[in-house]
């Protein structure tokens, strides 16, 4: 009789004891799932910040380029303009105000791509900041 | 891998050595050859005046070649003087003073050799005015020089100020080294052209109107000095970057800022440069020949100019946003 009580004991430690150690089991894997939780939002947040970051690098370069080469074309062929200008004058002094103004006119004209670079440098800059 | 100070001292060393001698060779090579085929075309027509000729090809030559001795002593510089700088922080500076003098040197070279050609095609034409023509040509050429002096300026600060650089760490150095060497080297290259064309076409006019040497002399050097804006605009913001920027500038968007910024000013300095000088060529030319309408033509000329120097205004303002501007 003792004997079957100390089985009957023995039995529910064991079972107190296993389910102990399923508890024990379960805490610890709900530890790791934590852990691994918190993990993977941090490498998410730093992969998203330096995603941003990468975007944001591209976009400043890309605008430095775009005004940068942009401001090559202008330069070059309003220069021309104004010497062209300059040679008409010499020819003919007495037209110089008519030359001057279908210079400025030109120029203006040319300018057009100038612009269009600084705007797409700027709206480029705007976006990614 | 793990590449050690030393190694990154010796692969900036070299690096920049070879961008400064690389590209500052370029420009003076070719102004002496310009030079040296006019002189030949000069005999071909005077014989008689080939002493004077000879002469005049050298001076105009040794003034234009100096662009590549300032890149050779750069050069040298880099690759063996001890320097207050380390590590990355002296790779990335040689690489900026490689970029500064090469990219400077070459645009002041090449711009030399236009009045040095066209004293010898004046001296064939007037082979008694040599003393002018030499005189002119010297002058222009030496205002030519200016943005290779502005160059080499900025590639000294970049070795041998250590203020400038150590304040930043990281990429961000790597981003204002660089940034300033493009800023000043490609900032130099445009108005380095556009000088030597102006000289070009005033020793071209006074070598067919040797009497209108004044007002000739007077529009060169004003549509020089208005040609040279864009490369102060490269200096100015070399200095800003390197100055300036204080706490601004951290990590991958530090670099790509000062990066983006020095790329702007720099090539957007280049046309401007190009299309200006080439107006004051032909203003200085056309005085020359009209000496009574010279007021017209430099008012013209001045107007000229400064809608042409419109985007490298653009450029600095977009530089200036993107280091200055939020985030």
């Amino acid at each position: 009789m003792f004997l079957a009580f100390l089985k009957e004991r023995g039995r529910l430690i064991m079972d107190l004891s296993s389910l102990l150690t399923c508890l024990d089991a379960v805490m610890a894997q709900a530890d790791v799932a934590a852990e691994t939780a918190s993990a993977a939002a941090e490498t998410l947040s730093d992969a998203a910040v330096t995603a941003k970051a990468l975007i944001k690098a591209g976009g400043l370069i890309g605008a430095g380029i775009c005004m940068g080469f942009g401001a090559i074309g202008p330069g070059i062929g309003e220069g021309f303009a104004a010497g062209k200008a300059c040679e008409a004058i010499g020819r003919a002094p007495e037209n110089a105000a008519l030359l001057t103004r279908t210079m400025l006119i030109g120029q203006a004209v040319s300018e057009s791509t100038g612009i269009y670079s600084l705007v797409v440098a700027l709206i480029i800059f705007l976006t990614v900041r | 891998m793990e590449i050690s100070a030393e190694t990154w001292e010796l692969i900036g060393r070299y690096v920049g050595a070879g961008l400064a001698l690389g590209f500052g060779g370029i420009g003076a090579a070719i102004g002496m050859g310009m030079a040296a085929g006019k002189a030949n075309e000069g005999i071909m027509r005077q014989p008689a005046c080939q002493g004077a000729m000879l002469r005049t090809m050298l001076i105009g030559q040794a003034v234009g070649g100096s662009p590549s001795i300032f890149a050779l002593v750069i050069g040298i510089v880099i690759l063996f003087v001890k320097m207050p700088l380390s590590g990355l922080t002296l790779a990335a500076g040689a690489v900026g003073a490689g970029l500064s003098i090469g990219l400077g040197c070459l645009g002041s070279g090449l711009g030399c050799g236009w009045p040095a050609g066209a004293a010898c095609d004046g001296l064939a034409r007037n082979p008694g005015q040599s003393g002018k023509l030499t005189q002119i040509m010297i002058i222009g050429q030496a205002v030519g020089q200016t943005p290779s002096i502005f160059a080499t300026v900025i590639a000294l600060v970049l070795l041998y100020v250590p203020a400038a650089l150590n304040v930043h760490t990281g990429w961000v150095v790597a981003g204002v080294a660089v940034g300033a060497g493009f800023a000043m080297g490609a900032g130099a290259l445009g108005p380095g052209m556009g000088s030597g064309l102006a000289a070009g076409g005033a020793v071209r006019g006074i070598g067919c109107w040797p009497k209108s040497y004044g007002v000739t002399l007077r529009t060169m050097l004003i549509g020089q000095a208005v040609g040279q804006t864009p490369a102060i605009f490269g200096m100015l913001l070399a200095f800003i970057m390197l100055f300036a920027l204080g706490g601004r500038a951290v990590g991958l968007v530090g670099f790509a800022k000062t990066l983006g910024a020095g790329l702007a000013v720099g090539f957007g300095s280049v046309g401007p440069g190009i299309g200006c000088g080439h107006a004051a060529d032909s203003g200085a030319e056309w005085t020359a020949r009209q000496p009574l309408h010279g007021a017209a033509l430099l008012r013209t000329l001045l107007i000229g100019q400064a809608v042409a120097q419109s985007t490298a205004i653009y450029s600095l303002v977009i530089a200036l946003v993107l280091l200055y501007g939020a985030g």
